[in-house]
């Protein structure tokens, strides 16, 4: 453990930079509710939009993949490293293991060994990856190290261990006007100190692109949004780790604010696609 | 510091022809590959101190790329989603000379036996650094392809092979997974070992990135000193412009993080030497003087690369070589390209 990586830990431990009271989530969600009630005008009756961290990138920097179909779902190892770096960076944390690559044979065997003896899919791909001759294993496992040593090392995760929670179910909101819009926020911990507010830590591939502000911002603005009994988010930690950047967002009304204005023109942007997909399949 | 037999380098031909090339190169000169614990303390021991962290250096090869950088157009650099995306293999083809361009034919990715060879190896690589073993060679480095879904052409030309080029493709594969299991020891896991580690680092306002993927990094990224070292693994012969590869890579690393690697290597699998170059400022300066050439030219901002200054082959190949490849039909002298000795340090 460096100084770099000590300092990182006491800064998502640190008290909140500004305060955050109720009324203020309130306002923001009418602001939501407001821009997004103008955007989704024009969608068809019973389409709903999902928005998500990936959305809004999409929507900024390609928007011309927005109208593409997803591909029909299938396993491969970039959609196992997160889940299973996750455990892998939990289980160095519990100081079980020296590091990552030492972790992950034994975390993936032990997933697998309890979906075989209890029917539980934890982590949803022990099936899949229970089937994988050796080579193929190998390579889901050597994802999972790679994305998980940048995580280790960026914060002294055993010291966090109390006040972590690592990877945990996304944060969600549903809009107004029957569910047309649904708010996701995927984290990769949650830090919460004694009595105080969380701080959310976010890992992305790639950089950061001009949004990164409000693309941070909108992890704080959907978890208030989804429990909004609980104290804000103070601030949203964002590893780019393939660049080495650490950026930080303390969380105030005017991020929250922008992460609206993003959401909303992503929804805007969703809309017109959808409006406009049907002369595009029948031309 | 290179670990190497000495004597000719052999092309990739028949597995038997190379066999018998490098066994008799090994009697010759006794020369054994570095393995287990020696193989790591050639990476790891350098014979110089790792060099402190300097960000006031770092900051000063950042602002050599980027005042270079600065005058190109948006125009120049929106070839790709709005940016120019530099890796190792776009810079070589730009800095190479008309002549090599076309002799070694970069950028041009038609499957051969030793680029297969190549793919299948990394593999291999991986898996041994991850969990250590290997089964069946062939069979688990084509398994371990399946993963990747733009492999997928590679796998179909490796499952259309006839019989005779299959068996050498395997008899070679077979081969290099026998050196890399029983050269390669296990790397103790606080070292933060980790294979095909992506690194970016942005330049020009996010219109240039410089992109690298690295197929072995041990150590964690430091902060008062350099302590990462990163390790390229090739399958084929060894090549002067390895060099300039792993210079990249170093450059790049030092721009995205605290500090530089301390040392990057080639790991020749088929052949087992090991070639370490320690990362020294003099290094990365002209890395990064390289880089800004050859993103220029990349951008069309300077015909830099027609003269052939830091075209590598030019500057390490014997001449006569060189010109015994031009096409018949261009004029005399075009392809005169004068031999520079060791210019600019690219001498493996």
């Amino acid at each position: 453990m460096n100084a770099r990586s000590r300092a990182a830990t006491a800064g998502l431990l640190a008290p909140p930079t500004f305060e955050l009271d109720h009324p203020t989530v309130v306002r923001v969600r009418v602001q939501l509710e407001s821009g997004i009630a103008d955007a989704i005008v024009g969608l068809a009756p019973g389409e709903a939009i999902e928005v998500g961290l990936p959305l809004l990138r999409r929507a900024r920097y390609q928007p011309e993949l927005l109208g593409l179909a997803d591909e029909p779902f299938a396993w491969k190892p970039a959609f196992v490293r997160r889940s299973l770096g996750l455990e892998v960076v939990r289980a160095c944390a519990q100081r079980r293991f020296r590091g990552p690559a030492d972790a992950v044979g034994p975390v993936a065997d032990q997933a697998i060994e309890e979906w075989r003896r209890t029917g539980w899919r934890t982590v949803h791909w022990e099936p899949w990856l229970a089937e994988l001759g050796q080579g193929a294993r190998s390579v889901v496992l050597a994802e999972a190290v790679a994305w998980a040593t940048p995580v280790w090392a960026a914060f002294d995760w055993p010291a966090l261990l109390a006040t972590a929670e690592l990877g945990g179910p996304d944060n969600r909101w549903t809009g107004p006007k029957g569910g047309t819009v649904h708010l996701k926020g995927r984290v990769e911990a949650r830090v919460r100190p004694d009595r105080g507010r969380s701080s959310l830590v976010s890992v992305a591939s790639g950089r950061p692109g001009d949004g990164w502000r409000d693309e941070l911002a909108y992890l704080a603005l959907v978890a208030a949004l989804g429990a909004e009994d609980l104290p804000v988010v103070s601030r949203v930690v964002g590893l780019w780790p393939e660049c080495g950047y650490r950026l930080v967002v303390e969380i105030d009304e005017a991020a929250l604010t922008g992460a609206v204005d993003r959401v909303v023109d992503t929804v805007a942007a969703m809309t017109d696609v959808r409006n406009s997909a049907p002369a595009a399949e029948v031309a | 510091m290179t670990d190497a037999p000495t004597g000719e380098r052999a092309g990739w031909g028949p597995v038997s022809r190379v066999d018998h090339v490098v066994e008799s190169q090994n009697r010759r000169t006794a020369w054994r590959p570095l393995a287990g614990a020696a193989l790591l303390e050639r990476i790891r021991e350098t014979g110089r101190p790792r060099p402190a962290t300097d960000p006031a250096f770092t900051a000063d090869l950042r602002a050599l790329l980027e005042s270079g950088l600065a005058e190109l157009s948006a125009d120049a650099v929106s070839a790709d989603n709005g940016r120019l995306a530099v890796s190792k293999d776009r810079l070589t083809r730009a800095l190479s000379c008309p002549v090599h361009r076309t002799v070694d034919r970069f950028g041009e990715r038609a499957i051969t036996l030793p680029l297969a060879c190549g793919a299948l190896v990394d593999v291999l690589f991986r898996q041994i650094v991850t969990i250590g073993t290997i089964g069946d060679p062939m069979t688990e480095a084509l398994d371990g392809l399946t993963m990747d879904g733009h492999q997928a052409p590679l796998l179909t030309w490796i499952a259309e092979l006839a019989p005779a080029e299959l068996a050498e493709l395997r008899a070679e594969v077979d081969r290099q997974a026998e050196g890399l299991a029983e050269r390669w020891p296990v790397l103790d896991a606080s070292w933060l070992p980790r294979t095909q580690e992506p690194l970016r680092a942005v330049l020009a306002c996010g219109r240039v990135e410089l992109s690298a993927r690295v197929d072995l990094a041990l150590g964690r990224r430091g902060e008062d000193e350099a302590s990462v070292a990163i390790v390229d693994v090739k399958s084929g012969v060894r090549r002067p412009g390895h060099r300039d590869d792993l210079r990249f890579y170093a450059l790049v690393e030092a721009l995205c993080s605290p500090a530089p690697p301390f040392a990057v290597a080639t790991y020749y699998s088929r052949t087992g030497e090991l070639d370490v170059e320690t990362v020294t400022p003099e290094l990365l300066l002209e890395a990064s003087r390289r880089c800004l050439a050859g993103t220029r030219a990349l951008a069309g901002a300077t015909p830099e690369s027609d003269d052939g200054v830091w075209c590598t082959p030019c500057a390490t190949l014997p001449r006569r070589a060189v010109r015994s490849a031009i096409a018949t039909d261009e004029a005399p002298g075009a392809g005169d390209l004068a031999v520079i000795d060791l210019l600019h340090g690219q001498a493996a």
